[in-house]
């Protein structure tokens, strides 16, 4: 028997990938310039420091999507029988529990400033003979840094329904919400500006809190796949339409009295074990073979499937 | 997402309060007011002793960076009012806000930094000897360290 997973893509499915890759290298090289420009000004605001510190967060999930790529391409071995899939799950785990665990540690220094009453202190820099404040040139360049992010988080929001990839997709909508953050750091300078000390301490909380807000949401789409939740849409809104296709699919078969599924969501692609109650107590074996090359049919996601003949189906199968 | 559009919502207003009482005010201001009370007042300066800086004999303090304080004391209606005491004396005065300004040896590896701040470095200060001397301020009084800062680039060539 040939191996049942696949780690091919169809054509619409490789462009997507491709464009998704060339993305998220943009992505890194942008980031990583804005870094470099924030690091130029970032001064005595916590704010900024926050908001430069959450930049340099914002590369995980990018370098996660492109590290787990080199792995799901693998097929499957008899070592790792059904692909290395999880690998896209484990970076994404990992990216959410960093957003988390750093968001939180930004959160409780923002707070122990602003009840230490820390004022914090902006200076002056000379450019050309002038000499001019440095927030000044912290705002001007948060300008400059707020239209990208909402540029390719739109355009990684298209691609990441078509690729059915969670990172893509919580990536996309994390950079669609990145202008409030750097907005948030505007007003906290701003606020240093006119005298208003604690302004900078709130803006630096309420860009943790966002960061923390991410880690959550990560963390826990993440984890509920790797412990094997029914497989969702991409955006984890819906049970994922294949499951009610695949039973319907095989309850249309003459032979089959009633059918389950069990899908679980791999990463991208996702197992399917399906349960059949025949009409008859015997069952002939081309039936069953072309029951499962018709599931592989659906849709590119369902490919590693298995068809089980029962007398009754399990009670947590999906109907 | 109800978190973030909550919290989107609390900047925003934010920023429009900035941009009502904005007008009028002077960007940066300090939270304590020290730069609008040493205008046409007293500019209280701890001094500490450095050599080639700042030399103190009794009650008079003398040298290139007494003179340099003197001088912006001046440009902004100031007299001078001079305490003298160890670095941790002064760093205390500013934090506890006794002091506008401390001078001495102090350079850009300064330890202070926690609790006062520091204005830009300059190298090319009378008798600073290859030292990059700042001059210390009270934390987050912006206007004072920006006029501070303004006075010495013009004074000094860096």
């Amino acid at each position: 028997m040939k191996s049942m997973g696949r780690t091919d893509l169809p054509v619409a499915q490789q462009e997507a990938l491709r464009k998704a890759i060339r993305w998220e290298w943009f992505t890194i090289g942008y980031t990583s310039v804005t870094i470099v420009l924030i690091a130029l000004v970032v001064g005595g605001s916590q704010a900024m420091k926050t908001a430069w510190i959450e930049d340099m967060l914002s590369l995980i999930p990018q370098v996660a999507f492109l590290v787990s790529l080199l792995f799901i391409r693998r097929p499957p071995s008899r070592a790792f029988p059904y692909g290395l899939h999880r690998v896209m799950g484990v970076g994404h785990l990992v990216a959410g529990v960093a957003l988390l665990v750093i968001g939180g540690n930004l959160a409780i220094e923002s707070i122990g400033g602003l009840i230490a009453q820390e004022h914090p202190a902006i200076g002056t820099v000379q450019i050309f003979g002038q000499t001019i404040w440095l927030g000044w040139l912290m705002v001007a360049v948060m300008l400059l840094v707020i239209p990208g992010p909402f540029f390719y988080g739109h355009a990684k929001a298209k691609i990441a329904p078509d690729l059915h990839n969670k990172i893509l997709f919580t990536d996309a909508d994390m950079a669609k919400a990145d202008w409030t953050t750097t907005v948030a750091s505007i007003v906290g300078v701003l606020g240093i500006g006119i005298g208003w000390w604690w302004l900078d301490g709130a803006a630096a909380l309420f860009i943790s809190l966002g960061i923390v807000w991410d880690g959550y949401k990560n963390t826990r789409s993440a984890v509920l796949d790797l412990i094997d939740q029914r497989a969702r849409t991409h955006d984890d809104k819906q049970p994922h339409p294949l499951i009610g296709r695949i039973v319907g699919e095989l309850e249309a078969q003459p032979w089959v009295r009633s059918a389950s599924v069990r899908v679980r969501d791999m990463g991208q692609v996702f197992h399917v074990e399906a349960f059949v109650v025949p009409e008859r107590g015997r069952v002939r074996l081309d039936r069953i073979e072309a029951a499962r090359a018709h599931i592989a049919d659906l849709d590119w996601k369902v490919q590693d499937v298995v068809v089980i003949p029962v007398s009754s189906l399990p009670d947590e199968s999906d109907r | 997402m109800l978190v973030r559009r909550a919290l989107a919502t609390a900047v925003l207003s934010a920023a429009a309060a900035i941009a009502l009482t904005g007008c009028g005010l002077t960007i940066p201001t300090d939270p304590d007011g020290t730069l609008e009370r040493v205008d046409g007042g007293v500019l209280r300066v701890g001094a500490s002793p450095s050599e080639g800086l700042v030399e103190v004999s009794g009650d008079a303090v003398a040298g290139p960076l007494p003179t340099l304080v003197e001088e912006f004391a001046t440009s902004r209606d100031a007299r001078v009012e001079w305490t003298v005491g160890s670095e941790e004396d002064l760093a205390d005065g500013l934090e506890h806000g006794e002091l506008d300004l401390a001078v001495g040896g102090m350079t850009d590896t300064t330890p202070w930094t926690e609790t006062v701040s520091v204005t830009r470095a300059y190298d090319d200060l009378p008798g600073a000897r290859g030292r990059s001397v700042v001059l210390l301020v009270p934390m987050g009084e912006n206007a004072m360290q920006s006029a501070l800062e303004a006075f010495l680039d013009t004074e000094v060539s860096r």
